[in-house]
């Protein structure tokens, strides 16, 4: 019979609090109205009227931060939005 | 003139005439046509290990250049406004953008080949959606919609019967793709209401 050597778990760390990222989505003169806060909604699983209200911010402000967190989420949002033909990149909070 | 698509107790769908139906298949045709050109510029060296062709990554000194052709540019935009991060998220993903955007075409293509278009679910439909918008922002491009006042030009190009230049032309199937665009997404908001 043999013993296994006990395992110490690492429990200092140092965390480093990461600043999130953030998804923009731009205006353009090309996709509708209809068709972005369709994507919003079926996308992000957003009410209507968070849809249309982003889509109206995207419209009039020319872009729009749709929503934020962490690197992968983000960039996983923007290959999603490029899918949907949407202009999207991603930025650093500062 | 077709009706477009519309929300029934069957499901979404639209029955096109054939003349609209072909001209779309075309339209998908070309767009597959420039995505498939795009992927030329994906192939590796051969010296590179071949490792990267069968797990489809790429190495990090083989960055995949901006693309030349502004509406290939435009179906695969720049996902950063810093130049090195957008280039880091090209090298790594545009193949996988690429694929699914010729898989979503290439499905639109076989579904305008019957007579009725008729979609199997929201997801299909959707799917078609994204495969519209690719074909109307591809025709957006080659008519230089920049901005609003350029959209609102195009738009009035209704009538067939004034058609005098190539660009008329451009802006006549751009419009019905808009309005095709526009019933498809009524039906799928009717559908999520």
């Amino acid at each position: 019979m043999t013993v296994m050597p006990d395992v110490y778990e690492q429990t200092e760390s140092q965390v480093v609090q990461e600043k999130s990222w953030r998804l923009i989505v731009w205006n353009d003169p090309v996709n509708l109205m209809s068709y972005v806060s369709y994507v919003f909604r079926s996308y992000f699983g957003f009410t209507r009227e968070k849809a249309e209200h982003l889509m109206m911010c995207v419209h009039q402000d020319g872009h729009c931060v749709v929503r934020s967190g962490s690197k992968e989420k983000i960039e996983s949002d923007v290959h999603a939005m490029h899918g949907f033909g949407l202009q999207a990149t991603m930025t650093q909070e500062v | 003139m077709a009706t477009g698509f519309r929300y029934t107790a069957r499901g979404i769908a639209g029955s096109l005439p054939s003349a609209e139906r072909a001209l779309l298949g075309k339209l998908f045709g070309d767009v597959i046509e420039l995505l498939t050109g795009r992927q030329e510029v994906h192939a590796l060296d051969d010296e590179v290990d071949p490792l990267y062709a069968l797990t489809g990554m790429r190495p990090s000194d083989a960055q995949l250049p901006v693309p030349s052709d502004p509406a290939v540019h435009r179906l695969l935009p720049d996902a950063s406004q810093d130049p090195e991060l957008a280039a880091e998220f090209r090298r790594l993903t545009e193949a996988d953008l690429l694929s699914e955007k010729l898989g979503r075409l290439r499905e639109g293509q076989l579904l305008l080949e019957s007579e009725k278009v008729h979609f199997v679910d929201t997801a299909q439909a959707t799917r078609f959606a994204q495969a519209l918008n690719d074909v109307r922002l591809v025709l957006a491009t080659r008519l230089e919609i920049e901005d609003e006042a350029d959209a609102e030009r195009i738009g009035q190009v209704l009538d067939a019967a004034e058609v005098q230049t190539q660009e008329d032309y451009l802006a006549l199937v751009y419009n019905l793709v808009s309005w095709l665009q526009d019933s498809l997404m009524s039906a799928l908001l009717n559908e999520q209401a």
